[in-house]
């Protein structure tokens, strides 16, 4: 026998109890990594975002728009490597909250140079710039609704009333980077010859790329200063930036999502806590034993603590093993409606993350049972009966 | 103090001096023993009798470094007991002494030579050496041929002798007995205080137990009495 296998025996002594700590473990380690998936997808589009991009947008509000004249006045600004723009066109297709998708007008030529991660076959890219009002569709959103080059697609405008219609010309993908492939694109003189007067010549942003992305502070304060006595000042900066900007007016809910993840980790100390009290208090008599013969309270503590540490090794693997479908399941359910999300969006990191904090909080649950286990001495604990 | 010509000297195996016990209960001290004077040679088999709150296991706690004396000295082997730490205590009581408790203590999800195998792991013998040692251990009680069975798969008298083959595996000088009978039926009563005559006369070992049981203690060499926590 070994010390490995008394530990073995020690935690098969109630099969059923094992196995329900583990389940309900396993179910937490499941929460946790579920909920920091959530978490990462909300982080995710900033982490990938390209370091040579600034994003110039009105100062007053990420909703307000700009002038179209402020184009070849930035593109003036020392630093400036290339530039193009955008606008939320927000377009929905259906009725369902579930059909929505994110929308957007470009400038096409400039739009294919900027945003160079997008993956567009070339005779696609002729198709689309072609167009007054063809398409460029994300891999994911035609694969979505069975869409193709050739097929005509018409959106309810809710920023832009009216039904829009548009012809898909090319299915894009992305290499890296902050686009997702769950958007449509389409061109801006499309929407603006059909735009009143007062709404015409006008857009979201500017996204801009430098030529050394090591000056991309003084090129955004270039172009600020530029505008800073004009009607409409700008606010520019890095793409990571205004997308952790726009994270952060989900800031509430990222808040409660982790402190919920948290919640699930002290539900396991205290499952795991409970079950090790119960087994240790259940086995005071067989420990002092142990003492008596000889075993020294560090050894008694370290067979406690890798009990802990099987039952958390036992639900962090159960765990990593079943969150990844429960995971599948919600992306494939909502991940049109943030913005278009991989299937397969999970990382290695947050399995053993899942791992690791079940695993801590484990040994951590273990520690009060394991120093009450040596705490009572040897003589008083052999006459204790279960 | 002198000795015969061709005597040899013999220092006790236990020696006792001005041993006294109290527990504290909240603001209350509760004296166990007092002034315990005692002496038991190498090799000898002597009973302890008594009332139940007389100090009996707590004497017996004490001889074998489960507890320490409020006052007063305990020595066994020659070492103060009570001027160890308590990891050289567990060391010397891995070495030197073998306990056998009234129910047994065996761990119910070991088999028997699991159970008899636990003081080895604190050796530095091999996995194949501690098997030849536990399977010596469980011939000489009788149960070589029980070895895979778990403690409730065996009757009370046989998981007693799991136990006392657990308490000889490790060839300790010092036996303590607490209660052994207390749990068993005449017949197997007996079979465990024939085990012990064969331990202490063949093997030689110092066995020192504690019982309510007259007919166990009649085995013994010695049998002494405490009252109210003083020896008599």
């Amino acid at each position: 026998m070994t010390f490995g296998r008394l530990v073995w025996k020690d935690l098969l002594r109630n099969p059923l109890r094992l196995v329900l700590t583990v389940l309900a473990g396993a179910v937490g380690v499941m929460a946790f990594i579920f909920l920091r998936t959530v978490v990462d997808l909300f982080y995710s589009s900033a982490e990938s975002a390209q370091a040579d991009r600034l994003f110039t947008r009105a100062k007053a509000s990420i909703t307000a728009d700009l002038p179209l004249s402020y184009l070849p006045r930035i593109s003036t600004v020392p630093g400036v490597d290339d530039i193009t723009f955008y606008g939320f066109f927000g377009g929905r297709y259906g009725d369902s909250q579930r059909d929505f998708f994110g929308s957007a007008f470009v400038d096409p030529p400039s739009f294919m140079r900027v945003f160079d991660e997008l993956v567009v076959a070339p005779r696609e890219v002729a198709a689309f710039q072609a167009d007054p009002c063809g398409a460029l569709i994300g891999k994911e959103l035609a694969k979505r609704y069975g869409w193709k080059s050739g097929d005509r697609v018409t959106l309810q405008g809710t920023i832009y009333p009216g039904e829009w219609t548009f012809n898909v010309r090319g299915i894009y993908d992305v290499r890296t980077g902050s686009l997702d492939t769950n958007s449509l694109f389409f061109p801006y003189r499309c929407l603006n010859e059909k735009l009143p007067d007062e709404r015409k010549d006008r857009v979201g942003a500017f996204m801009v790329r430098v030529e050394d992305p090591s000056r991309s502070a003084a090129v955004s304060s270039a172009v600020d200063a530029m505008f800073a006595n004009s009607p409409y000042p700008t606010r520019t900066e890095s793409e990571r930036a205004a997308t952790l900007g726009f994270i952060s007016m989900l800031s509430a809910i990222i808040t409660a999502v982790q402190v919920v993840a948290t919640v699930i980790l002290l539900i396991i100390l205290l499952v795991i806590g409970n079950t090790l009290a119960m087994s240790v208090r259940e086995r005071t008599r067989d420990l002092s034993t142990l003492r008596a013969m000889g075993f020294k309270s560090g050894r008694v503590v370290m067979l406690v603590l890798f009990e802990s540490l099987a039952i958390g090794l036992c639900s962090g693997g159960l765990g990593v093993l079943i969150a990844p479908p429960l995971v599948r399941g919600f992306v494939a359910v909502v991940g049109s409606q943030m913005g278009g999300l991989p299937a397969d969006f999970m990382r290695e990191g947050t399995l053993v993350l899942g791992v690791l904090a079940a695993v801590g909080v484990s040994l951590l649950a273990g520690i009060i049972p394991a120093w009450r286990a040596v705490r009572i001495p040897v003589a008083e604990g052999l006459r204790k009966v279960a | 103090m002198s000795t015969a010509p061709g005597q040899e000297a013999k220092s006790p195996l236990i020696r006792l001096r001005g041993v006294s016990k109290a527990y504290r209960r909240g603001d209350i001290v509760v004296p166990v023993l007092e002034n315990v004077d005692l002496d038991i040679e190498a090799g000898a088999f002597e009973a302890f009798m008594g009332p139940s709150g007389s100090g009996k296991s707590t004497l017996l706690n004490l001889i074998s470094g489960l507890d320490r004396p409020t006052t007063g000295v305990v020595e066994v082997g020659g070492q103060d007991l009570a001027r160890m730490s308590d990891k050289e205590l567990s060391d010397w009581r891995a070495g030197h002494v073998g306990f056998v408790f009234q129910l047994y203590n065996l761990l119910p999800v070991l088999t028997a030579a699991e159970n008899v195998e636990l003081p080895l792991l604190l050796t530095p013998l091999s996995r194949a050496e501690r098997r030849e040692h536990v399977a010596a251990a469980l011939e000489v009680v009788g149960l070589g041929h029980r070895m895979g069975h778990r403690p409730p798969q065996l009757s009370g008298g046989e998981q007693q002798r799991v136990a006392i083959a657990r308490a000889i595996v490790t060839d300790p000088d010092l036996l303590i007995a607490d209660e052994p009978t207390g749990d068993l039926d005449r017949k197997s009563a007996e079979q465990v205080l024939d085990l012990f005559e064969v331990l202490h006369h063949e093997l030689h070992k110092t066995l020192v137990m504690v019982t309510h049981d007259p007919h166990a203690a009649e085995r013994a060499d010695l049998v002494r009495h405490l009252e109210k926590g003083l020896l008599q």
